[in-house]
């Protein structure tokens, strides 16, 4: 066999529902009759799922307790058939689980979904480059002209979610060891970040990722503000979200 | 390409659930070594304390997904970060293991044993080429754990090594836990192997603890290095001399000081065996 044989062979013994026939693995590996060759490449398939269920255990913690190691194992194996891990970080062989999950809903629970979607966020933004928050004085002194001209700069180590269902309460009652609430009902939005090496997430106003969103996108502070403009005072609204962006450390500094 | 042996002493694995006591109390160790995938993220924990870690002591970068074996090319992605970490942590050493783990863009995340022939041989030997081009210094490859064999194979580990090292001038990362591993899973004489690879081609040995499944041993990196495998080190340092050592522990973690001790018993062992021809001199 050419080592590309060799290797497809392997492939499929580890990865295939289907059970390679003895026949053909013997025909390629060396056995002995303590241990055939089919057992010892079963040795190296139970690794290939132990591997990779395990790293999608690290990466969706709250799930895992929501659903009990054994389901899990059994969506991880599903889902591993469908995303096979294309990464040279096994830490990323759960991007695709978020969609996955939406596509294949729990009928129970189809806010899992969301729930994976924030636990893979949390993992994202742990390993986001680091960039240094500017201070609350890096606004003050900005005239009309200058809140016209002038974007923010925001961090890479924060991300908001919009989501259909609320994930953030789920995943709170799950990491207090609390039994969960029902679904709660959408649209709803998180902001998740890295402060020094600790991830938090907190729950937003609609208006807030709005503005959040276009600030990510270059709008100037002027048009930020502007998403603010349903509610009773938008002036002072906005003066508020500013201040808490700063003070979380999520404006790391300004476009001109 | 020169090859490098590096007077580096005894280390460790660098691991998550150390990194604190690590930079709190600063252990006992000449050099720690790094898993690569670990730290190729731009920002987090990991990388800044790596970063610490190095100001301190050596890092060696110790790779499990080149897939130097795979027939699939090498993805750019990996090469690049790869590069960019080199340039970052500035290593003492670079190594990654005689394997394969791609097929078709697909990682399988396991050290896979390619077949010793000398297809394979031309194959990884251009390709150690290639990465050592791309990042400017020599690569050391590791002789995995195994549990199958191929049919095929022409040539042993060793020899296939051996050969790999004198055609593409990598170095060889000599893993004494895994000839033991490998040795009781196909019965062959681990000193045989020892007798086989090149003594200037060594630039450390990896220790570790395996576990016995009754019909063979698996690589488990979750005891401490065993006594068949501290005879077998013995044995080592002095077919190749002075050599680093890294102990390697990563499942059911102890504390670090556990560790550490293992480094030092190393250590303590190597003092004993260079030492023994001058005893015997004077006595």
């Amino acid at each position: 066999m050419t080592l590309a044989e060799t290797q497809a062979l392997f492939h499929e013994a580890l990865t295939s529902t289907d059970q390679v026939k003895a026949e053909r693995l013997e025909a390629c590996f060396a056995g002995t009759p303590e241990l055939p060759a089919a057992a010892r490449v079963a040795i190296y398939a139970d690794m290939y799922r132990y591997r990779l269920i395990d790293a999608l255990r690290v990466s969706f913690p709250e799930l895992v307790r929501y659903l009990g190691d054994e389901t899990f194992a059994a969506l991880a194996e599903d889902y591993l058939a469908r995303h096979p891990s294309e990464h040279h970080d096994v830490g990323q062989v759960g991007r695709h689980l978020p969609v996955f999950l939406r596509e294949h809903p729990d009928p129970e629970r189809p806010d899992l979904a969301e729930l994976a979607e924030l636990e893979w966020a949390r993992q994202e933004v742990f390993f986001a480059p680091p960039a240094e928050p500017v201070g609350p004085e890096a606004l003050a002194g900005l005239d009309a002209d200058g809140f016209s001209r002038t974007g923010l700069q925001l961090s890479p180590a924060l991300t908001v979610l919009v989501q259909a269902q609320a994930a953030a309460p789920l995943w709170r009652r799950l990491e207090d060891g609390e039994p969960p609430d029902p679904p709660a009902p959408g649209p709803a939005a998180v902001a998740v970040w890295r402060s020094g090496f600790e991830v938090f997430h907190t729950s937003l106003p609609l208006d807030e990722a709005t503005a959040l969103a276009g600030a990510r996108a270059g709008d100037s502070l002027a048009a930020i503000c502007a998403a603010f403009g349903e509610r009773d005072e938008p002036a002072s609204a906005a003066h508020r979200a500013l201040s808490g962006w700063l003070a979380e450390g999520w404006v790391v500094g300004l476009r001109r | 390409m020169t090859s490098t042996r590096l007077d580096l002493g005894h280390g460790i694995g660098l691991r998550t659930t150390h990194f604190a006591q690590f930079l709190a109390e600063r252990p006992p160790v000449d050099w720690v070594e790094a898993v690569t995938e670990n730290f190729m993220a731009p920002g987090g924990r990991p990388i800044a304390v790596l970063e610490k870690v190095r100001a301190e002591v050596p890092v060696v970068l110790h790779g499990v997904s080149l897939a130097i074996g795979s027939v699939d090319p090498i993805p750019e992605r990996y090469l690049a970060a790869l590069a960019e970490l080199v340039k970052r942590v500035e290593p003492a050493l670079v190594s990654d293991h005689l394997c394969w783990g791609t097929h078709r863009g697909q990682y399988l995340h396991d050290l896979l044993p390619l077949p010793y022939t000398e297809e394979s041989l031309a194959h990884v030997a251009s390709r150690v080429g290639q990465v050592q081009e791309r990042l400017g210094r020599q690569l050391l490859l590791e002789n995995p754990s195994a549990y199958v064999a191929f049919k095929d194979s022409t040539l042993t580990e060793w020899e296939f090594l051996a050969e790999l090292s004198r055609r593409s001038g990598c170095g060889i990362l000599l893993d004494v836990n895994n000839v033991y591993v490998s040795a009781r899973n196909f019965g062959f004489d681990p000193l045989e192997y020892l007798r086989g690879i090149p003594a200037d081609r060594v630039g450390y040995f990896h220790l570790a603890g395996h576990s016995d499944r009754g019909t063979y041993l698996f690589d488990s990196h979750d005891h401490a290095v065993p006594a068949p495998v501290w005879a077998l080190y013995r044995e080592a340092l002095r077919r190749f001399g002075r050599v680093p050592s890294l102990v390697e522990w990563d499942d059911a973690i102890p504390p670090l000081e556990e560790v550490v001790a293992e480094s030092r018993r190393a250590a303590a062992i190597e003092a004993e065996e260079l030492a023994a021809p001058l005893r015997r001199l004077a006595s």
